[in-house]
């Protein structure tokens, strides 16, 4: 079971392989449309036409397009992601601290989004057929109405400001040290070290901005999970286990909700891109040290290589949890199993 | 009117979600076309000594300026009534283009089917596998800031949500008994499909146009935040907001209320879209309304 799983894992991968590739490609020409000039922007103040001449050929802009993109895939394969003409460090440094940040928002969104789905969709089922399903609905509809990014303003309004019950700016508490960093991930490196006020602190700074991305994903969740589970109320065997006096609770629990899980996993996955997509301005917003910032930062600096780096970054996340959700399908789903 | 399109207008305009869609957009597309005359203001005139005053209901407000100052002493509610023309512009001209493109590619690809329909499977695949917003940001680094920009970036990125559904809706029209008698009786491809397949579509299209207003206008307000939309003179909702979020903390209606214009926008077009789709998509339909 799991060794096929991870067979079907490993073939999806190697497929988005081309799609990485022609996407990369996408990027590196819009790039080249650019109407302002790198070099230019990386040098000090001062600076002579020789100067300009010299690094323009050192960052490579003196060749064709297709040299430069040639140089690029070369050396991003030996693990040379470039250098930040903005930050004046390297790519790598900049995306390894970032990702992992990005990566515990978006888990966090998801958690909280899918949960918040789960219920507004358990409640609008129960409530079918009464005002209060239409009452949700248009609830979901206004949720759906409001970006993330605006969600996070407005939330920082009301939980950080007015009530002052979260943190909304940064990572964790001004003033506190970074743990060592093991994995990457502060959520688990605080505990590595021990620091449990370090833990909290991390844990709450996460809050605001996830429940932002979680409003914005949840009336998805909620649609599709109410109109799976009223499908499968009308299956044969819904009305075969009710003839044999099982529980409406039972059947709910064990057979609708169980099929009602595999829209709402396909659904995870299509609004992937979305969910990466949302986190980059509730980045912004919260200052919250992803990598949704560095690359509105590498953007507003005409920073290339970092811009080129980052946008890959996001496709090889969205291609991943892609093939991660079509394996838990297939696991999930049982007539695919035998196959 | 007769005929199987005024039997879906009809059954469309019935909808309380598309009658309060309509209601709300009608009254936006009347405050951008009267702008001059609605606003009570230049939306551009700086009052220096009126700065971030609160609305005209609080104790502090100036019956003057309705809803409040922004930091450089402008009227809220004139910049909030001028604001909807951008929205609105960007709306129905994104939407249109995104539409126009996914759905002509979608209609070869559907109909053509063969290695064109794999090509262009394979581009969408690759267009998705970006979060639109970085496919936008990347563009628009590429083309420079400007609305104009920002409406082809939404074509660019968003031509795929059309293209995705029409083309398996095409694929299962193309299937239908009446496309091969349409070519039978010797009909060419482009009037097979220009007749045929894409009156079938044209119910589906309706609803995603509506939804892709909805898009359109959140990407905008989204790209005027960045400060990659509109040019300094202009108002944008999105620049309202990121103008006003220095002065949070001490008043929150500069955010708050363009963020209101905004919702209010995006759910009108969601409001006519939903209701659009329930009524116009007949596996949503439980009895069939014609005899």
């Amino acid at each position: 079971m799991l060794s096929v799983a991870l067979q079907i894992l490993f073939r999806r991968l190697l497929l988005a392989v081309p799609t990485l590739l022609a996407v990369s490609v996408l990027v590196f020409i819009v790039l080249r449309l650019l109407p302002a000039d790198p070099v230019a922007m990386s040098l000090p103040p001062g600076a002579t036409l020789a100067d300009h001449e010299r690094l323009r050929i050192e960052m490579g802009f003196d060749r064709s397009v297709v040299a430069q993109y040639g140089l690029w895939l070369q050396a991003l394969l030996t693990g040379d992601f470039g250098t930040s003409i903005y930050f004046r460090r390297p790519v790598a440094d900049l995306v390894r601290t970032a990702l992992p940040n990005s990566i515990e928002l978006v888990a966090a969104g998801l958690v909280l989004g899918v949960g918040l789905g789960m219920i507004g969709g358990l409640a609008m089922f129960a409530l079918r057929a009464t005002p209060g399903e239409t009452a949700i609905d248009l609830a979901s509809s206004a949720m759906m109405s409001i970006p993330e990014f605006l969600w996070a303003l407005l939330l920082i309004l009301t939980l950080g400001v007015a009530l002052q019950w979260l943190p909304f700016f940064g990572r964790m508490a001004p003033g506190m040290t970074m743990p060592p960093p093991v994995t990457g991930f502060l959520l688990i490196d605080t505990l590595l070290a021990g620091r449990l006020d370090q833990f909290r602190s991390v844990l709450f700074h996460l809050l605001l901005p996830a429940i932002a991305l979680a409003i914005a994903l949840a009336p998805l969740i909620m649609r599709i999970l109410r109109s799976s589970l009223l499908e499968t109320l009308n299956e044969d065997y819904v009305a075969q286990a009710r003839l044999r006096g099982v529980p409406e609770r039972t059947i709910l629990m064990r057979h609708a909700l169980r099929n009602a899980a595999l829209p709402t996993i396909s659904l995870i996955g299509v609004q992937a891109g979305f969910m990466f997509g949302g986190t980059i301005l509730v980045e912004v917003i919260c200052g919250y040290p992803g990598l949704g910032n560095l690359i509105v930062d590498a953007v507003r600096n005409h920073d290339l290589p970092v811009i080129q780096v980052v946008a890959l970054v996001y496709c090889v996340m969205v291609l991943f949890i892609n093939a991660f959700v079509e394996v838990l399908y297939l696991v999930v789903n049982p007539r695919l199993r035998a196959a | 009117m007769r005929g199987p399109l005024a039997t879906l207008a009809r059954r469309a305009l019935w909808n309380p979600r598309v009658l309060a869609g309509l209601t709300i957009l009608t009254g936006l597309v009347f405050c951008a076309a009267f702008a001059p005359w609605l606003a009570p203001h230049d939306p551009n005139r700086q009052d220096l000594i009126m700065m971030l005053l609160p609305p005209a209901w609080d104790a502090a407000g100036d019956p003057a300026f309705p809803l409040g100052t922004d930091g450089l002493g402008r009227c809220i509610l004139s910049r909030l009534i001028y604001g909807t023309r951008i929205a609105l512009y960007v709306a129905v001209a994104a939407a249109s283009g995104a539409m126009v493109l996914g759905t002509v590619i979608a209609l070869i690809a559907g109909y053509m089917g063969g290695w064109v329909d794999w090509l262009v499977g394979r581009l969408v695949d690759t267009w998705m596998s970006f979060p639109p917003v970085i496919l936008a940001l990347i563009l628009l680094v590429g083309l420079g800031a400007g609305v104009e920009k920002v409406i082809l970036a939404i074509i660019v990125v968003d031509w795929t949500r059309f293209a995705r559904v029409i083309r398996s809706e095409v694929l299962v029209i193309r299937r239908r008994d009446y496309i091969d008698a349409a070519r039978l009786a010797g009909f060419s491809h482009f009037r097979v499909v220009l007749r045929e397949v894409f009156p079938g579509v044209l119910p589906l299209l309706i609803t995603l146009f509506s939804l892709e207003m909805g898009i359109a206008v959140i990407v905008e307000a989204t790209m005027s935040f960045v400060g990659l939309s509109v040019g300094a003179s202009t108002v944008a909702w999105g620049v309202m907001i990121s103008d006003a979020r220095q002065y949070m903390n001490q008043t929150p209606w500069g955010v708050v209320l363009p963020i209101l214009g905004i919702f209010v926008t995006v759910l009108s077009f969601n409001l006519l879209g939903d209701g659009l789709r329930r009524a116009l998509d007949p596996r949503l339909q439980r009895r069939s309304v014609a005899p």
